[in-house]
């Protein structure tokens, strides 16, 4: 009898210690936020300051709306889309070369034209089962010649484009414009792109279904879920959320060229994979990557403000992705989850 | 040598291993003796897998002392339980199946001269084992895809033995062999004893265990039972020593109240799998599908719900044409299958209890493009109690779950959308006598409710036992079927091969 007693109460322990661990999957990242917010105090005067959080926060924001639209597909277990650097300077010339039809269209037709990357990607991957970063890498190489030659290699710019019409401005001002007094365009659409994905992940059938596919494809299919389609629109909204993002980078560059975007698929998947998603799929959620996000924005900023150049930080960057993905390994198998 | 008790191999002294949430191993003694097979029986969950695998060097964080003859060791991993002379042989067979016999046997440490594998010395050693383990005749160089699975497993062995080991564990030898192949294992058994190999032998099937066993640990709930010699104890004995409890009934006998015809298939073909099967199912009814391997039962149970697709022949439910594209649709309609394969087809282990458990109600859960999870608990909540899952916890991962729990869970996802047909493929494949009798309640159950049952089984008495209805399928077609009352093992098992008498359908 006391035996048992005993049992339960240990029982009853290392539950305890497994839901922590578990939350610590989940939300830890922000454990990290916190400190490097510390860590920044300490180390410069300059730090806490609004002025230099809204930069942080302004310059995570385009990286945060791409983040979350891959992270629907690393949370499926098919890893990144590799091809988000292209879908971004593709969406963006699209958009640039549209801008004499208005800001509207050209918004729209930037969008179209990441789109149409991400629904070959979704069928590709989706209906024949395609490696997804073999064929995103490919997708990657022929949609990044393609542009080069569709344009001659040459770049192109919003305000010549525009052809002295006013939309070519306020193409250019995207990403510089305010709304609700303070608050750049940018970020409020890095918000509402993660509360959108955070409400697709936790409360629909298609998040439901795709932690499912995430964490086991074999079982989901045996299920009776429509994996196929499922898989695929998680590599549609991706592509959607990439143009987003795009099309705000070509704005801030304030020019459209087939160079734009590149590191964004890497930065990507570190901010995911920092945010407590694993790279097996079906676990983490869209708060967690924007964590990640925070995270890598305030490394940046803390970084430049020691005087870190652009080459090293990009050393950091990498080393904390390795060191990341091994902690996470190890977590999970410590939790027992020797398939993770 | 030849001498039972020569020297201890292997003594265990209180070891404990923790999972998260679980005690699997609690404070067990366990000791086997040089030239001695000491079986180790117990239910699923009982810690057999999870001691084994501590010996096997799995775990750095086991608790308590293990000494190999007579010297404590530290098992902290796989390779420091290889130098201490451990090699284990599992149920699922760890060759390359497309390499030859003699690199799968000598992996790790071919022969070479120079940098290059010297095969004359790969081929003459590759032989000297196999004939440790009877298969001489076999030729070295052929791939492992081309030998038959016996064989395959009898080179696993061989393979095991080339290191010399002074402990063999063997985890259900003989789970895919047949009679004649399992009574040449046991004579190899027999002299690896005489070689005054330690030999750890787990299974299921209690008859082997008294044709090769000296002594037997029983297991219960991560606890040592008991040990004892082999001329001390029974069948039945060893069964209420498992399951903690006597097992009187069984197999309860049960009223069936048979309704109306549910499902009807009619000439149903998937070429190259099965052709022109025509049977039906009333609302009620368990319908026994027995078949030997190959026979193509799984591949049409799998056409059926919609897995894969059906070349002719049309299905009708509740006497409307079923006309499913996918298994959505057919879930849809109410026809569901429960795989034979819970690891790999059947759970996501990552994911906890409940939502493998409410996996298939998703769809049905969604209202207005919103998941309502406000009918999970009570659902959770019948499930578990009905099932008697346990630990009876809905967050807990699936995967820490012993195996006999993980498919009562796998089967509490088709019963929480009550299906109107559910064919199960092998439901109680691998799993303890205790979860089988609530797995067998379960459908009982599902069935007096009004609904239809198809029951692929390779398990004969379960088939005879719960069925009211046996048909039998032999290479692709279905050949007879047999009403209750005029079936037993026997006359099952002479069917599938073709011979004796039943009614046949054709």
């Amino acid at each position: 009898m006391s035996t048992e007693n005993m049992s339960t109460k240990l029982d009853r322990r290392s539950s305890k210690h497994a839901k922590w661990n578990l939350w610590l999957n989940k939300f830890g990242v922000y454990f990290m936020v916190i400190l490097f917010i510390a860590f920044g105090t300490l180390i410069s005067d300059k730090f806490l300051t609004v002025s230099n959080f809204m930069n942080i926060i302004q310059a995570v924001a385009m990286l945060g709306i791409v983040a979350v639209g891959v992270s629907f597909i690393t949370y499926s277990g098919h890893f990144a889309d590799m091809s988000v650097p292209v879908i971004m300077a593709f969406s963006g010339i699209i958009a640039v070369g549209a801008v004499k039809y208005g800001i509207v269209i050209s918004i729209l037709l930037g969008i179209a034209a990441g789109l149409s990357i991400g629904l070959v990607n979704a069928f590709v991957i989706g209906k024949l089962r395609a490696n997804p970063i073999i064929w995103t890498l490919a997708v990657a190489f022929v949609m990044n010649g393609f542009i080069r030659w569709a344009y001659s290699g040459n770049q192109i710019y919003p305000d010549v484009e525009s052809k002295g019409n006013v939309a070519g401005q306020i193409f250019v001002n995207l990403s510089r414009m305010n709304v609700f007094g303070s608050l750049p365009l940018m970020v409020l659409v890095m918000f509402i792109v993660v509360i959108i994905g955070q409400i697709l992940l936790t409360k629909t059938k298609f998040g439901l279904q795709l932690k499912l596919i995430g964490s086991n494809y074999e079982a989901a299919k045996m299920t009776g879920v429509n994996v196929s389609r499922t898989v695929g629109l998680a590599f549609i909204l991706s592509s959607v959320t990439t143009s987003i993002g795009g099309i705000f980078l070509t704005s801030l560059a304030k020019v459209g060229a087939y160079y734009n975007g590149i590191g964004y698929d890497f930065n990507a998947v570190t901010a995911i994979v920092l945010g407590g998603m694993t790279l097996a799929g079906g676990r983490g959620n869209a708060i967690g990557v924007l964590g990640g996000v925070f995270t890598l924005g305030l490394l940046s900023n803390i970084m430049t403000l020691i005087g870190v150049d652009t080459f090293s930080q990009a050393i950091v960057k990498g080393i904390i992705f390795i060191i990341v993905v091994g902690i996470n390994a190890k977590s999970l198998r410590k939790l027992g989850r020797d398939d993770a | 040598m030849g001498e039972n008790k020569s020297g201890l191999a292997l003594s265990m002294n209180h070891v404990s291993k923790r999972y998260p949430g679980t005690l699997a191993v609690d404070g067990v003694d366990f000791e086997v003796c040089s030239g001695e097979v000491h079986a180790l029986i117990g239910e699923n969950g009982a810690g057999k897998s999870t001691l084994m695998k501590m010996i096997a060097g799995s775990f750095s964080d086991y608790t308590g002392e293990i000494c190999i003859n007579g010297k404590e060791v530290r098992l902290s991993s796989p390779s420091i339980a290889k130098e201490n002379g451990i090699e284990m042989i599992y149920q699922e067979l760890s060759l390359a199946l497309s390499l030859s016999i003699a690199e799968n046997v000598l992996v790790g440490n071919l022969p070479t001269k120079g940098i290059f594998v010297d095969r004359k010395a790969m081929v003459e050693r590759t032989r000297d084992r196999l004939k440790r383990v009877g298969l001489e005749h076999l030729d070295p160089l052929m791939p492992v895809k081309d030998i038959s699975q016996h064989e395959a497993q009898l080179v696993e062995i061989a393979k095991a033995l080339g290191n010399n080991p002074c402990i063999l564990v063997m985890d259900e030898p003989t789970s895919a062999l047949s009679r004649e192949e399992v009574e040449r294992l046991f004579k190899i058994i027999d002299s690896l004893k005489k070689q005054g190999l330690a030999i750890i032998y787990i299974s299921h099937h209690l008859p082997e265990i008294f044709r090769v066993a000296d002594r037997v640990t029983v297991m219960r709930d991560g606890k040592r039972v008991g040990t004892y010699e082999i001329e001390e104890v029974n069948a039945g004995k060893l069964v209420e020593l498992m399951v903690g409890r006597s097992v009187s009934e069984f197999y309860s006998s049960r009223s069936t109240h048979l309704g109306e015809e549910m499902l009807r298939a009619e000439h149903l073909s998937r070429y190259g799998f099965f052709h022109d099967v025509s049977f039906n199912v009333r609302a009620g009814e368990i319908l026994g599908l027995y078949g030997l391997a190959g026979a193509g039962r799984s591949e049409l149970g799998r056409s059926i719900c919609g897995a894969d697709p059906i070349d002719e022949g049309e299905i009708h439910l509740k006497g409307q044409k079923l006309a499913h594209k996918n298994m959505g649709q057919a879930l849809e309609a109410g026809v569901a299958y429960l795989t034979e394969n819970r690891k790999t087809q059947g759970l996501a282990l990552r994911l906890t209890v409940g939502e493998n458990a409410l996996a298939a109600l998703i769809p049905k859960h969604t209202k207005n493009f919103f998941y309502s999870g406000k009918d999970d608990k009570p659902v959770l909540d019948r499930l578990i109690s009905d099932l008697q899952i346990y630990p009876p916890d809905p967050s807990r991962t699936v995967g820490n779950l012993s195996g006999g729990n993980q498919q009562k869970v796998l089967l509490s996802k088709w019963l929480s959308i009550s299906p109107k047909v559910l064919i199960l493929d092998e439901p109680t494949r691998g799993v303890d006598i205790g979860a089988k009798m609530i797995i067998h309640q379960a459908i009982e159950k599902l069935a007096g409710q009004g609904n239809a049952v198809i029951l692929i089984s390779s398990d004969l008495p379960e088939l005879v036992a719960m069925s009211d209805r046996v048909v039998i399928m032999r290479k692709g077609h279905l050949i007879g079927e047999m009403n209750k009352g005029e079936f037993n093992e026997e006359t099952v098992l002479l069917a599938a091969n073709g011979e004796g008498g039943f009614v046949n359908v054709n």
